[in-house]
């Protein structure tokens, strides 16, 4: 294995001769290059109809094609934090819902019979409807785009399915590190509340009506808020006339005005950390608060922007993917935004084991940008990349046509492109310097990790105390956690009989071992338990696939099936801890810190209980409590089904109690779904304390 | 500016639309005009297409050579090949190529000798330990003579956009766009790279490889789900192993075994060259002799041996994650240029491609089961016999098998009672739309001419497929579906979420 077979083939020794007088000059360094083909970038015709849409056209005669785009003033950033989701789902179901004329079965087989598309979508700063068509086919189809753009019917099916879509994508949400990182980070700089940082909810897509799907629509899709590209197969005078003759029928309507919030940034330096269980590598970003478009350092702080993560030529690359071999995608933005703030961040993804190594990595690169100047052949680099490739900026006719309606809808001259190269082209070293001390701020990065706890271990705690986010996707309904009001003293009274029935005065309850067998779709599944107070569990149950045993306590724990050992995910931990929490044991030993309030008597097959209402971990619990025994028959709460999306109330029917060491224990539980039953426990014996 | 190895499913069923579309014989004829080909003595192809919408030019090399043709024990070899080309070569990207190539001469001896005593029976671990402080030191000296990502540099101060290489099971890919007037780097740097290969940095890639398959296949749902599927359903051919490798394969590959594949597979009749937009044939073809003349020809490279046994029964597997619930299912069927296979592609648009299909209407707008649901043949490839795969994704309030069971019930409808001509003809239609709106780009045109050219033999084959795609019938859709989407050629899998209602239902149980 010693051997080096090299293979010398003769190109390789033609290029060594080349070599050897150690000038070190490459073939491509005494290329000359000629003069670049002159190009004339085409010309965007524009006219403005009476009603207020300005239209601008490119004729591109390639391909038998013609796309139509419009631009509406409108966004998801006027959504209230109570309904985030009505812009993107009145986009949706605008075109998925189709028209009176054009119902959407008959809408989408006219359409796929001629391979043409109309679009429909709404972002968070503009709406967007396009159609994509055959040129032959673009007068019979342009009422149709019309129609979909002003008179969507937007039935309630097509809303119940874009609703149901959306809640299947927010309970997905979790499961890519990469979308828990941009999502959470976002949330870290803006706030989670504001319109920048906040998420769409089951509890906000519920509260999503029809009516504010007709009235945003109604309100934004006007003339006055229109702007029409058009590019393709046509002829521009032809084209004008039809276009007038369609879209100049549009009401006028008000103008939308696009308010945008202020950001309210505090600097500081965090550490955050999200877990994430099933993966092996941490998903990084880091950074601050960005700025805006307008910013007359635009053009400076992109060229620092490049020298720091300008793909492969950027030092992030070259530091922490070349030269460290620490991660394979590593990359950063310092983000302006014509609307409001971007963000300024540079992330990595590197394994579980090196990602404060690569965390140091970044920061060292951001600081160093601040501490030293660039070289001259480093910043001739960067300009020669963006001035080298600014040709490509108008490649096309639809990119000449894009960039254009951009520009006009964000508010900024029709050259500003060039305007950015000319500033490009002024930059000197002292300015990248200087824009790096400016709006850099390495003592003040907020970093977020996902990635595996158990594996990255300690690493973080040198960045400060690691706040640890939970990102448990909140149920809706929460509604329930409102106070309950009843008789406080007659709660107390109660639950306090309760706890002397449950728990023998002269016993001091730590532990209880249970054995028995739980009855589920008719499966018998033989299981033991112990729980310790206040907050472990082991318990093994004897399942159809084999044995599995948990083992809990104190926030996390494990799971063992085959021999198997998997840490359970801390979802699973939660539900464990607040099930335990809930449990008549708990909430005898807890009874002084359970705001009990009594509600009354509540008759229940045929027998008459003290109702208590108890509230644990933030949830209202109701407790039946027999009015001779003083037992808790019932317990009775809500808790969200993700299964079914949505709030289910349970019920544990207790009987059969038995006594053993001081502790009544019901050999008999009984659980109960919206009033069906889902399942039960017979217990054979409990222990008490061994 | 990623690198791409396994395409994901979406990437995959977006090739699928856009890999063999057809358009009228006319705009064949139209290309017949605007490409000139040529192959030069030593077997290097070269497809010029003229478009000079814009003073730019977009360049696709394609090889010959994927993740499929590897030998046993170096899955990911071909793709750790074209991270390598990204090097540099002896004059680029380094500062004394002669005193480097010692070092890097040395290193990989230490390294094999590192390897063959970690695989020895009785492996020596101070020797080991030995070895690898030594192997670190080399490294660090090699890396005194780099010049950092020297090759891409010059690209992107050229103007250069677009810059990328992928690897997939049939081959690999590598591509950029200049500036019209810039073409002669490309034959400089193109022709440099692939007849001056160095295997700089090479164990230090090996480990961004890692981090890309940390990335791909394991931190994500997804990538674990195709990742296992294809292995199970494949015993035999290579589709079965990902193409970004193996952990304990990328470990035993070195420089030597990557200049073994590189002196195989990266031979001139391997490979394809094609270059679009504003660009004139008669100054290219010089320059292609100027610079690719002299690169040395080799034997044809050996073809891939292995063919998939006959599936003898269903094959299933359940991934327990902490992630939603995901559906795969797949049959094998037949290579790309095999008759059969346009019926198939159809068939995948018919069942899945937009809003008028069987399985959107039926699963995501009517049942409201799947929040998506697709169905194709081609993965993991297309050039060997593969499979027609569908992915579902269930709905929130939705398990895996409910997937499993409108996707069967469907497939049995087309078996039993065929397509409608309409649904025939529209994904026809919009195939070939999907063509033309694809002709539309010089990065679009140079990579679908240069990959049929380059894996099918004949750029031409982008065009002439729709009269096959016009050849096929409801019939044939129907036959099809029954010759290949049979139980005992099926394999089944899913991700469940462990975390299920029932357990913690057991746990809520025990506790009260």
């Amino acid at each position: 294995m010693a051997v080096f077979a090299f293979a010398c083939s003769q190109t390789e020794q033609v290029a060594d001769s080349q070599q050897s007088d150690n000038t070190s000059t490459n073939p491509y360094e005494n290329m000359d290059f000629p003069e670049l083909n002159n190009f004339q970038k085409p010309e965007v015709e524009t006219f403005t109809t009476e009603n207020g849409i300005t239209f601008y056209l490119v004729e591109d005669k390639e391909l038998p094609l013609i796309n139509v785009s419009t631009r509406v003033r409108t966004g998801g950033v006027l959504n209230s934090n109570e309904k985030t989701g009505l812009a993107s789902i009145t986009g949706t179901v605008m075109r998925s819902g189709g028209t009176e004329t054009y119902p959407a079965d008959s809408l989408n087989a006219m359409l796929e019979n001629r391979a043409a598309s109309i679009e429909t979508g709404i972002g968070f700063t503009s709406g967007n409807a396009s159609m994509d068509v055959l040129k032959e086919d673009f007068d019979d189809l342009l009422p149709v785009y019309l129609d979909i753009l002003t008179n969507p019917t937007f039935p309630e099916d097509k809303i119940e399915l874009a609703k149901t879509q959306q809640k299947s994508s927010i309970s997905r949400r979790n499961d890519d590190p990469q979308q828990i990182g941009i999502r959470e980070f976002q949330a870290l700089i803006y706030g989670e509340d504001s319109p920048y940082g906040r998420n769409t909810e089951y509890e906000t897509i519920n509260n999503i009506t029809r009516e504010d799907l007709v009235n945003f629509h109604n309100k934004h899709f006007s003339a006055g808020n229109m702007m029409v590209g058009i590019v393709g197969d046509f002829n521009t005078e032809e084209m004008k006339q039809k276009l007038r003759n369609s879209f100049g029928e549009l009401q006028n309507g008000d103008k939308t005005q696009l308010k945008f919030p202020e950001v309210d940034y505090e600097s500081q330096s965090s550490i955050n950390f999200i877990e994430k269980s099933d993966v092996n590598q941490s998903f990084v970003m880091l950074g601050h608060l960005g700025g805006l478009r307008d910013n007359p350092d635009y053009a400076k702080v992109q060229v620092m922007n490049r020298v720091l993560s300008g793909g492969f030529s950027g030092r992030l690359m070259q530091v922490v993917r070349t030269e460290m071999g620490l991660a394979y995608s590593v990359f950063g933005q310092y983000g302006m935004n014509s609307f409001y703030p971007g963000m300024f961040y540079a992330g990595v993804m590197t394994k579980s084991s090196t990602t404060a190594e690569a965390i140091d990595a970044i920061i060292d690169q951001i600081e160093r940008l601040q501490e030293e100047s660039v070289t001259e052949q480093e910043l001739q680099d960067v300009k020669d990349q963006i001035l080298n490739s600014s040709v490509f900026e108008y490649d096309s006719y639809e990119e000449v046509l894009s960039e254009r309606l951009s520009n006009e809808y964000r508010g900024l001259p029709a050259d500003a492109f060039e305007q950015y190269i000319e500033g490009v082209k002024a930059t000197t070293i002292e300015d990248v310097q200087e824009v790096a001390q400016e709006y850099l701020d390495p003592e003040n990065l907020q970093i977020l990790v996902v990635g595996n706890k158990e594996e990255i271990g300690d690493q973080l705690e040198k960045y400060g105390d690691v706040n640890e986010i939970d990102i448990t996707i909140p149920e809706p309904g929460s509604g329930d956690k409102q106070m309950v009001e009843g008789d406080a003293e007659k709660g107390e009274e109660w639950l306090s009989k309760m706890a002397g029935a449950v728990i023998d005065s002269d016993t001091e309850l730590n532990s209880i071992s249970l054995s028995g067998e739980m009855n589920m779709q008719g499966r018998k599944m033989p299981m033991t338990s112990t729980i310790t107070y206040p907050d472990a569990i082991e318990q093994t149950i004897n399942g159809p696939m084999g044995e599995v045993k948990v083992i809990y306590e104190d926030g996390s724990g494990k799971m063992i099936t085959g021999g198997q050992e998997r840490s359970i995910p801390p979802q699973m931990a939660k539900n464990l801890k607040s099930t335990l929490n809930r449990s008549f044991l708990s909430i005898a030993l807890n009874s002084d810190q359970v705001n009990p309030q009594y509600l009354g008597e509540e008759e229940l097959d045929g027998s008459s209980y003290a109702k208590v209402n108890v509230t644990v971990d933030d949830s209202n619990i109701t407790l039946l409590i027999d009015t001779e025994t003083h037992y808790p028959d019932v317990i009775r709460y809500k808790q969200f089904n993700p299964q079914m999306g949505e709030q289910v109330t349970i019920e544990n029917h207790h009987s059969e109690w038995h006594v053993v060491d001081g502790i009544a224990y019901p050999y008999l539980q009984e659980t109960m779904v919206d009033g069906n039953k889902s399942g039960e426990a017979v217990y054979k014996s409990h222990e008490v304390n061994k | 500016m990623l690198r791409r190895v396994l395409m994901s499913l979406t990437a995959v069923l977006l090739g699928f639309y856009l890999a063999t579309p057809p358009v009228s014989a006319q705009s064949l004829d139209e290309f017949e005009n605007k490409v000139t080909e040529f192959t030069l003595d030593n077997g290097l192809t070269f497809l010029i297409i003229e478009r000079p919408v814009a003073p730019v030019v977009s360049f696709a090399t394609y090889v010959n050579v994927g993740g499929a043709n590897e030998p046993v024990g170096h899955t990911g070899m071909a793709h750790i090949f074209e991270h390598m080309a990204f090097k540099g070569t002896h004059t680029v990207g380094t500062n004394n190529w002669e005193e480097e190539k010692k070092v890097l001469k040395d290193l990989d001896n230490t390294y094999q000798e590192w390897l063959s005593e970690k695989y020895s029976t009785q492996p020596d671990s101070a020797k080991m330990d030995k070895l690898w402080t030594q192997f670190e030191n080399l490294q660090e000296k090699a890396g005194e003579y780099v010049v950092n990502n020297e090759f891409s540099e010059i690209i992107d101060r050229n103007g250069g956009t677009g810059m990328n290489a992928t690897t997939s099971q049939d081959r690999t890919n590598y591509f950029y766009s200049l500036p019209e007037n810039r073409l002669e780097l490309w034959f400089s740097l193109e022709s440099d790279r692939f007849k001056n290969p160095v295997f700089r940095e090479f164990y230090k890639e090996k480990e961004v490889v890692r981090e890309e398959r940390r990335m791909r296949s394991e931190s994500q749902p997804i990538g674990r789900l195709i990742e296992e599927f294809a292995s199970v359903a494949f015993t035999a051919h290579p589709y079965g192993r990902p193409t970004v490798g193996w952990h304990s394969d990328i470990t035993a590959t070195t420089m030597e075994d990557a200049r073994e594949f590189y002196n195989t597979y990266y031979v001139p009749n391997n490979i394809t060259f094609a270059i679009a937009g504003d660009v004139d044939p008669q100054e290219t073809k010089k320059l292609a002799e100027e610079y690719f003349g002299d690169m040395k020809e080799g034997p044809k490279p050996p073809p891939v041996y292995t063919k998939e046994p006959e599936q003898r029964g269903e094959r299933r597997f359940t991934i327990q994650g902490e992630s939603q619930p995901f559906f795969i299912m797949g049959y094998h069927t037949v290579a790309q240029d095999h008759p059969d296979s346009k019926a198939l592609q159809l068939l995948g648009s018919i069942l899945s491609g937009g809003r008028t299909s069987i399985l959107y209407k039926r699963m995501v707008e009517e049942e409201q089961t799947a929040l998506q649901v697709s169905a194709f043949n081609g993965y993991p490839g297309q050039k060997y016999e593969t499979l027609f795969a569908t992915l579902a994704i269930p709905n929130q309030n939705v398990g895996v098998d409910t997937m499993e069971t409108s996707i069967l019930e469907e497939i049995e409808k087309v078996k039993n009672d065929g397509v409608s001509q309409e649904a025939l003809d529209r994904a026809r239609t919009n195939a070939r739309a999907n063509l033309i709106r694809s002709l539309d780009s010089n990065s679009g045109l140079a990579s679908s001419l240069a990959s049929a050219e380059n894996l099918r033999g004949d750029w031409r084959k982008v065009f002439t497929d729709i009269e096959e795609l016009n050849e096929v019938t409801i019939d044939d859709i129907q036959r099809v579906a029954n010759e290949y989407l049979t139980k005992d050629n099926r394999t089944v899998g899913a991700i469940v979420t462990e975390e299920d209602n029932s357990s913690d239902e057991e746990v809520a149980d025990a506790n009260n």
